[in-house]
């Protein structure tokens, strides 16, 4: 017994004296460490640790194996059969098995504020057909869900632990991923260690620590000063100042976002198609991607971010064309209020955009308000144009569908078309991407053409990590997996 | 001076209730909705209802403001929007480590100060005085971040001596502990000395003119004597007073230095509140900071007092 517990003190000193310990500076305190409740994009860096999920995506976006083994899709595209992982265990020790899966999708769905619930809307239901396997049936035809289940919506909850904690398991999240939750002091860190028992094999790292730098040179500043081996993201300006340092990696990345302007197509002056499609001629992407993002950023005709199954792969990204611009105005005068966030970039982007109106004649006037009363206003339509982008979803669906189809909750121009209507549901059901990607491209044609929104940019991802640091991949979701990263 | 402490305590609380009504307002008059921030851009207008509803938003302005109130009188600041931690035990997690870093930065200060006044006012007019003075100017005008960021650049990139950011309690590692806080310590230490030099120096000459003083002089008290002893004494009264001011401000959070430093205090908790619209986090941290100078505020009038006893008499 004593020799035991010597030997068991000597490796726990061994194990500490040898413990490798990752630094990652966020942008962000993440909020809520529950993927039911997590309405942060930053949440995710956290909760892809600790949650493993049903699939996972690799470097092309590809759907792989994750808790799932492998799927099949029948019945006409309404039922999934998944076959999990046998054997795996959550950190509290509860076996993960089909009940645990239906009771997390459950979770998902009926949980009060539950950020899940749209995800899972096709959803009719679930059932466990034997320990290893689950079986999920759709109301109809929903070809985005496997993309859905690789992000917060597929991530599996140890139910005793959910159970047991309630409101407050967001403080003790329990999954089964790579990393343990260990400790979280709000605004200062976020602690995780790794999984010994993992199925998939130990992680390299032994301890993971997540630390919030809403500013940009002080994230900047403690990658620098060694405090952190990873930071996402570098702001553009100091990229290139990064690249010409030999201590430092820089990864950039495409990424799923796009960016642009919403016109109020509710209301005078961009109730006019012209008037929009004036306002769209002006604008120079090339210019925006060199000027304010030092090429970080990719110009973009569409949602589809390149290197996505989605992305058109001979899309011509417009000039500005001033000309067509006057043309489109008729001589009349144009005047609005461009409505965007505060920030160094916001501002010189908006700045840009004036500008290039008013090579056209249009004069655009900056309102800055902060990003609640935006995205406020943009919900009320209170507003003429907008700057706002988003962050982006594996599944094409996730980038089109609730901005353009009539009533929809990200629909900020109030756009309304019956064509595009139907084929973006049309799209949903649809069960090849290349028959998919073929009707997005006819319901983009259209919405190119009426402008409710202007693509402008797909900004990438961008990653400075400390040149010991290796194993990390390029996946476009922007999650850092660390599972296999390691530090020399 | 009992009868003088309690009266001036009974006379805070009509303004502490002021105070409670202005916090709750501003807060509230603020642009924007917390459910939609708390959603971000992936909200669906039935996942709004839902959270208005549960967040108690959908009341009447005036009855959550009583709501809150009865709440707060029994010491319950609510709980985080953010995080479901109730604020009680937020405040109770940042309030020392802000308390700690006020306390450190205002120790600074005082040794900076001090002899920076006194030498000052001994010396005035001369070229020591005119230094003190360039510096002490600096020193009000040299924005935090400013300095913040250069002693990070210096300190921790450059010679790296000291992290440039992180925080430890000072019971797991005193210290690590003392070592992180140095730097924005210094920073807001640096600011609050020039503000107390000035005072000091000032008040030391005004001082040094009075009757009493000439008195001493006259009666062959030696030099040194009389201004220590002597003056001193009467010159720290104004002091004290802007010492307090400068102490109820870092207590209510230093902000954008805890920003810079990434210390784990009020500031950043109010920051960071603000961008989430946690409004019951917010009222509680402005409402607390209030507490905190009012009782710091109390503090210097008792002492006060006590420096000179004509005042507990008026």
């Amino acid at each position: 017994m004593m020799l035991r517990q010597i030997a068991v003190m000597t490796l726990g000193l061994l194990g500490t004296a040898a413990a490798q310990t990752v630094t990652v500076g966020l942008d962000a305190d993440p909020p809520r460490l529950d993927p039911t409740l997590s309405t942060a994009f930053v949440d995710r860096q956290v909760l892809n640790q600790i949650f493993d999920k049903l699939v996972d995506l690799d470097q092309n976006l590809k759907i792989v194996p994750a808790l799932a083994k492998s799927w099949k899709i029948t019945n006409g595209g309404l039922t999934y059969t998944f076959t999990l992982r046998d054997g795996v265990k959550f950190h509290d020790g509860t076996p993960l098995n089909a009940a645990a899966v239906k009771y997390s999708l459950e979770r998902h769905m009926t949980l009060e504020n539950s950020g899940r619930k749209n995800e899972l809307k096709a959803v009719k239901e679930i059932k466990v057909v034997n320990p290893t396997t689950v079986q999920i049936t759709l109301k109809q035809p929903f070809a985005p869900l496997l993309g859905v289940l690789s992000d917060r919506a597929g991530m599996i909850v140890s139910p005793t632990a959910a159970q047991k904690a309630g409101e407050n398991f967001q403080n003790a999240p329990v999954g089964s991923g790579a990393f343990e939750f260990a400790s979280r002091k709000r605004q200062d860190n976020i602690t995780l260690t790794a999984n010994a028992s993992y199925w998939d094999g130990k992680p390299k790292i032994d301890k993971l620590v997540y630390r919030p730098f809403p500013e940009g040179d002080v994230r900047l500043a403690n990658l620098l000063s060694g405090a952190v081996q990873v930071i996402t993201p570098i702001d553009p300006k100091d990229i290139s100042r990064m690249d010409k340092n030999d201590k430092f990696n820089v990864m950039n990345y495409s990424g799923l976002s796009y960016y642009g302007i919403w016109f109020n197509v509710t209301r005078a002056p961009f109730n006019s198609k012209a008037a929009r499609q004036a306002v769209a001629a002006t604008i120079d992407r090339e210019a925006v991607a060199k000027v304010v993002f030092h090429n970080t950023v990719e110009p973009a005709n569409g949602p589809f971010a390149p290197g996505t199954p989605a992305a058109a792969k001979n899309a011509r990204i417009p000039k500005p064309n001033l000309p067509l611009a006057k043309q489109k105005l008729g001589g009349k005068p144009l005047t609005f209020t461009l409505l965007t966030a505060p920030g160094t970039v916001p501002t010189q982007l908006a700045q840009l955009y004036q500008a290039m109106f008013a090579q056209a004649g249009i004069t655009a006037k900056i309102e800055q308000v902060e990003f609640g009363t935006l995205l406020d206003r943009a919900d009320k339509r209170d507003y003429d144009a907008l700057v706002l982008g988003w962050s982006g979803r594996p599944d094409p669906d996730g980038n089109i569908y609730d901005f353009f189809t009539t009533g929809a909750p990200n629909n900020q121009a109030g756009y309304s078309n019956k064509t595009v209507d139907q084929l973006l549901n049309k799209a949903r059901t649809q069960t090849s991407m290349s028959s998919r990607v073929a009707t997005y491209n006819v319901a983009l044609g259209k919405i190119n053409e009426e402008v409710p929104y202007v693509y402008v940019y797909h900004q990438n991802n961008v990653v400075g990590t400390a040149k010991g640091l290796t194993g990390l991949k390029p996946i476009p979701d922007g999650i850092l997996r660390f599972k296999d990263v390691d530090l020399k | 001076m009992l009868v003088f402490a309690l009266r001036r305590l009974l006379s805070t609380l009509p303004t502490l209730l002021i105070v409670t009504l202005v916090v709750f307002a501003m807060v509230n008059l603020l642009p924007g909705d917390p459910a939609r921030l708390l959603l971000g851009e992936e909200a669906t207008p039935e996942a709004l209802a839902e959270l208005r509803r549960s967040l108690g938003l959908d009341r009447p302005l005036p009855e959550q403001y009583l709501r809150w109130l009865m709440d707060v009188i029994q010491l319950d600041f609510g709980t985080s929007v953010k995080d479901n931690t109730t604020v009680t035990s937020l405040v109770a997690e940042k309030l020392p480590t802000t308390m700690q870093l006020a306390g450190f930065s205002m120790l600074i200060a005082l040794v900076i100060a001090i002899p920076a006044g006194i030498l000052g006012a001994l010396r005035r007019g001369t070229w020591v005085d005119q230094v003190l003075t360039l510096m002490a100017l600096s020193g009000i005008s040299l924005p935090n971040f400013f300095l913040g960021i250069l002693l990070i650049y210096v300190f921790s990139i450059r010679l790296a001596w000291i992290p440039a950011s992180g925080y430890v309690s000072f019971f797991e590692d005193p210290g690590k502990n003392l070592l992180l806080l140095l730097l924005p310590a210094v920073t807001l230490g640096v600011h609050s000395a020039a503000v107390l030099a000035r005072y000091l120096r000032g008040s030391l000459i005004e001082t040094l003119f009075q009757d009493y003083v000439r008195t001493a002089h006259a009666k062959g008290v030696s030099g040194p004597r009389v201004t220590f002893k002597h003056a001193l004494r009467n010159a720290l009264i104004p002091v004290v007073t802007a010492f307090g001011l400068q102490l109820g401000g870092l207590l209510g959070g230093a902000v954008i230095t805890e920003q810079i430093f990434s210390v784990p205090g009020f500031g950043r908790l109010l920051v960071d509140a603000v961008f989430t619209r946690d409004l019951p986090v917010i009222q509680g941290v402005v409402l607390v900071s209030a507490i905190a100078v009012f009782i710091v505020s109390f503090l210097v009038d008792m002492m006060y007092a006590a420096l000179d006893p004509r005042i507990r008499y008026q």
